[in-house]
């Protein structure tokens, strides 16, 4: 069992792990983005969490880096080049 | 040349028009700013559509779409954010309303799966990142794809391109409020589907009991 057992975890916990998400979006507004960094400081049990959070978004971030066919960007320029000349009759 | 269903015009208020701009101009400034964008636009295109030559076909007549409305694109606004409202409203006009999948059925049994009890629960003395990083770029890929369209495009906008909630509402048109749920939902479901792979795999222990 790794060392996250939430069983005696606070209110506070449970309020910053309910509010996890939005935290690592950024979305909370500056006064509760500080409150909840100040409550990781000192939670390790949250502190887990809200990194393995970041991880997985790492993850599907990492997993999402297609480059374009060379073909379509083939194809984007020539369609570029009829719309500009199009335009112009 | 008529517009009919322009879009964006909620992510370009204020400053100056450039439908002022000649021909040459306006293709050299579209071609340094937008296409840039190109392998981003892409790769969300195959996220949209899971497949490779529909996300092609949707990324073209985006990049179409977005020549021809450049001209209310604001200077000076959010242009990534502006591109990806254009990719929106042409991928809905050409898949989403042909396909009318069922989507955001209650799932309410999501709402309280966690991965990461999952995995401790699971994984023994193995380090819940640990296990995260014996996933496949595949696999990841395949779990997003499981995702019913608007979780998958909230989860996408939120966590690769790291919009704010407000720049994703504005892209998906769509409340705040509905993109958190989407946000929330979306996750959880992306845990729950990248657990059904980690016990396929035999990365975690299924017989080990709660």
């Amino acid at each position: 069992m790794a060392a996250s057992d939430l069983s005696q975890c606070s209110d506070e916990c449970r309020e910053a792990l309910h509010r996890l998400g939005a935290f690592l979006d950024g979305e909370l507004g500056e006064v509760t983005q500080a409150e909840l960094s100040q409550h990781l400081a000192r939670c390790s049990p949250c502190t887990e969490r809200a990194d393995f959070e970041e991880h997985l978004r790492e993850l599907v971030r990492r997993g999402c880096t297609d480059q374009a066919p060379e073909g379509l960007k083939d194809r984007i320029r020539v369609q570029l080049d009829e719309m500009s000349a199009g335009s112009r009759g | 040349m008529s517009e009919s269903n322009a879009p964006a015009e909620e992510v370009t208020e204020g400053a100056p028009v450039r439908r002022e701009l000649g021909d040459a101009e306006r293709r050299a400034r579209f071609e340094s700013e937008v296409l840039p964008y190109l392998d981003r636009l892409y790769s969300a295109a195959l996220r949209y559509t899971r497949d490779a030559t529909d996300a092609e076909d949707l990324v073209q007549e985006t990049v179409a779409k977005a020549y021809r409305s450049f001209h209310q694109y604001r200077e000076g606004t959010n242009l990534k954010a502006w591109l990806y409202r254009v990719l929106h409203t042409t991928y809905i006009s050409m898949y989403r309303k042909a396909q009318r999948r069922p989507q955001e059925s209650p799932q309410e049994e999501i709402d309280d799966f966690s991965l990461f009890d999952e995995l401790s629960r699971t994984t023994g003395s193995s380090p819940e990142h640990e296990v995260l990083e014996r996933f496949t770029a595949e696999e990841v890929r395949d779990a997003l794809a499981e995702l019913p369209d608007t979780f998958r495009e909230a989860v996408y906008l939120a966590d690769v391109e790291g919009f704010s909630y407000k720049e994703i509402a504005q892209i998906m048109d769509t409340p705040v409020g509905t993109v958190m749920s989407r946000l929330h939902r979306g996750r959880k479901s992306l845990h729950q589907a990248l657990h059904a792979y980690a016990t396929r795999r035999g990365l975690i222990d299924a017989s080990v009991e709660g």
